[in-house]
This record gives structure tokens, sequence and C-alpha cells, in this order.
């Protein structure tokens, strides 16, 4: 945990955990590196069009046995839609992603870096095509290729674990098994490969709270 | 309104505004005016929308640009929806709201999907096939291969009803999370068991599931409100449940419990007891003779009375029988007749018999009382025709005993009167009867069943399915 003061307005910035070294300001949505005790303005970050998702910055909720908190979030788009990755704060300290897409939502976590046979890395690293329905093993599970795109970063906001500025650019495979788990391959603008395995979970499912509410809509009964 | 207090804790001591706590919840709901014809087209899932048609000019807008780029300009009278966008409904409990509305064909037939939107359950579809709805929900995991064609999923299986076909967007209005457009095709093939449908559609790189459920009449036209739809089956869905089914196994129940009562009540009724007996000669080539089986009595309403006569000795010879059943009391009677015969010889096929010596009279349905019967017989010697120059007896005519004989020679004839015993035919009318209800519905059923797979068993509908099957 570290509480400082945004190089740029001066706002009191707080980072929670020492592995996400980028927040994005609240008041002047400045992205602000840490590099150790160094705070370093590196851009502006455009505001998150406003969407209905009833997600929002300091939702809580729990995979299992953990809580987290809901502390930062990056909008991707594609050539035919949008959705959100959430980054998830767990109580331990280590992070998810609640990917929230077409009203579904994602609850993932990054996998080790040998979980992914090289010969795979290095098929998604050279920008081949993956058909769907390609079998991909990850961690001794495997998961179909449900869906394979470009993507580009619209917005991001509070703590992330890399810069994500207007523009940023990846590829996205979606995964999925017959027994709802699901998996995200994403290869990012440095071609740095990372795999991400969960399941499809229901906002009752993930116990959320603190949801936004909607003017004419009930609040769910799992979030009250 | 514990929301209000979340991002106080933020209060910054610099200069900038905080973002302001929005106190009243935010709207869903974003009116925005169409770039092409100005109208105002309500936006109601802001971030997840992708395409707009407008409903005004039906201009396709991309819902991803800031300001509804037109994507395709159109200026057409459009068709409403026959539920209005816009209008919420609940479902299962579930609270939806119509943002959208396409029709679709497979070419042969069309249907209607509205897509439901809820801002905390995602997307749904009501889909419209004219005559009932289903809820659509995007499956989040794969069914996985059944037996055969078979799929399965949650521990049920999917029957493949018929092959892989196109399925073609004909009308586009509302708001959708995708790229829509009319005229876009995609593959679909469907799996079915009753009441529930898995169609698997496949567009370019993307293959989604999707999981199909049936209402039940009206429900959904209530909750929408719309005219409730007129039950009928003459076009059944591929994954409507037969209406007859409960019907037919209800009624295999009351046929099979009603078999085994018509066997026991056959098999008391079947037993047959002798009432009256009597033994008497008739002379052969004789008078007529007359002699009566006194008070026979049948207690039921209704029995059924069998006349046996034995003349077993006879041979080459006949013995026609005249019965009179009469009433004691109304002197009511019901007549009938036998005829116990026997005849032998042996011609160049070797030796052969003919006739019943012991003939059966059955009486059906005689009211109950006392009753006589009057036998009348006379029996008659057969001249086997030698007499006859027209017909030719064998020469080894083996009846010469009987020619031989004297006339007045007698035949010992009984005569014995059994009560009860239940006819075969009323049996078979009853089996009839029993079966005639489940027959019906099970004829029901079979039309029902071959109108619902009609749209796959067709000659072009199976040359598909053969060929889909080789792939």
């Amino acid at each position: 945990m570290l509480d400082a003061n945004c190089p740029n307005c001066g706002a009191p910035i707080r980072f929670r955990s020492n592995d996400l070294p980028v927040k994005v300001c609240d008041y002047c949505r400045t992205s602000v590196l840490r590099t150790g005790g160094n705070l370093q303005a590196i851009g502006k970050i455009a505001e998150v069009p406003d969407d209905v998702s009833p997600l929002q910055l300091g939702v809580r909720g729990r995979d299992g046995a953990q809580g987290f908190e809901l502390i930062g979030r990056v909008r991707w788009r594609y050539a035919d839609g949008a959705w959100n990755e959430w980054l998830a704060l767990f109580d331990d300290g280590s992070t998810g992603w609640v990917g929230e897409s077409m009203g579904r939502y994602m609850m993932l976590r990054e996998v080790d870096d040998d979980a992914l046979a090289p010969v795979v890395v290095d098929h998604i690293k050279s920008g081949q095509p993956i058909a769907i329905d390609t079998l991909i093993t990850i961690g001794g599970v495997d998961y179909a290729v449900a869906d394979n795109k470009q993507v580009t970063c619209i917005a991001s906001e509070g703590e992330l674990p890399f810069n994500a500025p207007l523009g940023l650019t990846a590829t996205s495979i979606d995964l999925m098994t017959p027994d709802g788990e699901c998996a995200s391959i994403q290869k990012d603008q440095g071609g740095e490969v990372e795999a991400y395995v969960g399941r499809y979970m229901s906002l009752a499912e993930l116990n959320a709270t603190g949801l936004r509410s909607f003017e004419g809509w009930p609040m769910p009964a799992s979030a009250a | 309104m514990s929301d209000d207090a979340l991002p106080a804790d933020a209060a910054p001591p610099a200069p900038a505004q905080p973002p302001v706590a929005p106190v009243t919840p935010a709207s869903t709901v974003r009116a925005l005016s169409c770039p092409n014809c100005g109208g105002i087209v309500n936006v109601r899932a802001q971030g997840l929308t992708v395409s707009v048609l407008c409903e005004h000019c039906g201009s396709t807008l991309d819902a991803t640009s800031p300001d509804l780029q037109v994507i395709a300009r159109a200026n057409e009278a459009l068709k409403t929806p026959e539920i209005p966008l816009g209008t919420r409904g609940t479902l299962n409990g579930r609270v939806w709201e119509i943002v959208g509305y396409m029709e679709r064909t497979d070419e042969e037939i069309g249907w209607a999907e509205y897509l439901l939107f809820n801002p905390y359950e995602g997307y749904a579809f009501l889909v419209d096939d004219g005559r009932r709805f289903s809820l659509g929900i995007m499956l989040d995991r794969l069914p996985t291969m059944g037996w055969g064609n078979a799929m399965q999923l949650d521990h049920q299986s999917f029957s493949r009803f018929g092959g892989t076909y196109p399925v073609r967007v004909t009308f586009v209005v509302g708001e959708f999370y995708w790229r829509v457009a009319v005229g876009e095709t995609v593959d679909e093939t469907d799996f079915v068991r009753p009441g529930t449908m898995l169609s698997c559609e496949v567009y370019q790189t993307e293959r989604t599931w999707t999981r199909l459920d049936l209402f039940d009449w009206g429900v959904a036209e209530k909750a929408f409100g719309i005219p409730a739809r007129r039950r009928e089956y003459s076009h059944p869905a591929p994954h409507e449940p037969s209406p007859y089914k409960r019907q037919l196994r209800e009624a295999l129940v009351v046929g099979v419990v009603a078999l085994l009562a018509l066997f026991v009540v056959s098999g008391i009724g079947g037993r047959e007891q002798v009432i009256g007996q009597t033994t008497t000669d008739a002379v052969l080539d004789g008078p007529e003779k007359t002699v009566v089986i006194r008070g026979l009595d049948l207690p039921s309403a209704r029995s059924r009375v069998v006349v046996d006569a034995d003349a077993g000795a006879i041979d080459n010879a006949w013995v026609d029988l005249d019965y009179s059943l009469t009433d004691e009391k109304t002197q009511d009677s019901v007549d009938s007749y036998g005829l116990a015969e026997h005849y032998s010889g042996s011609d160049s096929d070797g030796s052969w018999t003919e006739g019943d010596p012991r003939p059966e009279v059955s009486l059906s349905s005689i009211p109950g009382g006392k009753y006589d019967l009057v036998v009348t017989l006379s029996a008659h010697r057969w001249n086997g025709g030698s007499s006859s120059s027209s017909f030719s007896m064998p020469t080894g005519f083996a009846g010469g005993s009987v020619f031989g004989q004297d006339s007045g020679q007698t035949i010992p004839v009984t005569v014995t009167v059994k009560r009860g015993g239940v006819f075969g035919g009323n049996i078979l009318l009853a089996f009839l009867l029993i079966a005639a209800w489940p027959l019906i519905v099970l004829f029901k059923q079979f039309g029902f069943e071959k109108r619902r797979m009609a749209p796959v068993s067709g000659s072009g509908g199976s040359d598909d399915d053969s060929g889909g099957d080789d792939d």
C-alpha cells in the first residue's frame, strides 16, 4: 500500500498492491507509473464512456472462499463491439480479472507461463490465425477456441498492472470447455502471451455487492 | 442509500472537483437523435449495444461511435413489432425489456426474435414462431457429443433435428449487441428434446449455442401484454412436447387396467355351469321325437345359454335338433337349431370322415327366469347316394354295417344345457372398445409427431440430413 499524490494534479492517489504499478488518477485522468517510490505521469487516459454495466470500482464480490474488490478497469473494443475487464484485488493480495462481455461475466486468474505449451505460445506469437474449435491445453485442461479477435483499448480507470492508454492493441482468444470453464489468451503489443483461466459466473454467483443502481430496474436480490 | 457513501472517502484536498456521486440512479436509456431522419433513438443498453436500427427510418447506426454514425441509410416505412420496443415483462421472475426485434427465415418458414435486456442479467431472446414463444439463453458452456447425432447438456440428451441450414435475417429494428444487417446469414443446427431446443449458430469465426425453452401457452403473451395465441397443433415447433403424450400414457394405463378387469370378468364369467341334461334315443328315419328339459334356472339378468348335443355313436346319418327355450312365466321363446352328423367312407385318396356329431349352440343375452328347453329330434340315415346314378360311391364303401341294419335303429342323443360363459364376440367387442381410446390417442400422437418432423422428414429434408451425416 502506498498513499501519494498525483504528480499532475496533486490529488491523493493510493497504490494498494505492489504488483500494480499503474494508477489512473480519479480526478485528472493522468496515468501515473510507480517505480519503487518514484511516481511518474505517463499520459492522459480518456474517460471511460458511460455504459449500463452494473459493475463499478468498489464493487465487492467473492470467488469461492476469497473476497475481492474491483479496483481497476480496461475497456477494449474490437470490430464488432466492446467489453470491460475489471481488475479484482483479492483479500490475499492476489489479483484476477472479471471479464464483462455481452452482459455475461467471466472470473479469470492468470496462469503460470508453463501452463501453455511452447508450441502454442510460438503459434500465437507468430500471429497465425487460430480456427474456432481448435483445442488448446492450458494447465492440463482442454479448451476449445470460441473466438479470436484483434482488440484496441478505448479507456481505463483505477489501478492496473500495465498502462492502458487509448489505442493499445492486443490479440484476444476466448476459449470454453463443456463444464462452463473458460479461458482467455492475450497477446499484448509487445508480443508477450499470457493465459487466464476461470469460469462464467453470474452476478449472483459472484456475490457482487455495491452494484450500480439503475432507474426503474430492481436491484437483484443477491446484491441487496 | 449506501451506494452514495461509496466514493465519499475519496474527497480530495486538491482544487480539482471530485466526480459527483450520482444521487439518483442512472437511467439505462439514452435518447439520441438519428443522424439520418432526426427522430429520437432510445439506446437502452449503452456500452453493450453495437448496432441500432432507427425505428423511424430504418437506418443502421453504429452505436460504438459516439455520434451514431450511419452505416446503412434507409427511408422506408417500417413494420412495428407485435410487442413494441421498450416494453417490459416478467418471465420466470426476471424483468426483461424488449430492446431489439428481428425476423428471420430458413427460406421455408419465418419467425420473429425479440432481444431482451436486463442490466443485471444481460441478454435473452424471446422467439416467436407465430404460435408459441420460447425463451432463449446463450449458453456459457459447450454441449458434449452424445450417442449418434445427439448432444448432451446437463445430463439431458438432445436429438438432432434435420441437417444444418442457412438462416437469413429479413427484417430488423432496435438495438443489438452485434453488428446486425438484413440479409446476414448464419448456419444453424438444431438439437431437440420435448420442451427444449439447443440451437447452434455459426457465423464466420464465431459459434454460439443457445438454449430455447418453450413457454406454456399464453405465458409470454401475458407477460408482455399481447393477446394470447390460440391453441392449435397443426404445425408444431421442433421442440414442442406432444399434447397427446400424457393422454396416451393415461389412455394406456386405463386401457391396461380395463383389460385386466376384462380378463378377470371373462375368467369368472367364462366358467360354464350345467343346468340341465337329458338323453334320448332318436329313431333313424323314424318319426320326430320331442323331449323337454324343465326348470332351467337363469338367475342373472342376462345369461348366455349353451346347448350341447352329443350323438357320438352316429355314422353316415344325421340328427336334426330344433331347440326352443321357453320362459315358463311369459312363454316367450328363443328358437335355435343344431345338426349332429357324421359320415365316413373311403375313396381313391383313402378313408375320410366328415361332420360334427357334437354340435354346440349358443344363445346370448337370455333374460333371467325359469325356462324349459323343448328339443325336437329327427334322425335320418344317409343313403350314401348308392341308389342315385349321379352319385357313384367308391367300391370299398365302408358304410355297410349301417346299410345292413334294420330301420328303427336308434341313436342315443344327449342334450346338455349350460349357462354362463362369455361370448368370444363379446370379449372381442369389449377389447376393441377398451383399445379404441388408446388407439385414437396413439394415432393423434403419430399425426403430431409426423407434423413435428415434417420440416425434416420430407424428401428434401432427409437428403439434407443424410448429406449432413457424412461429415
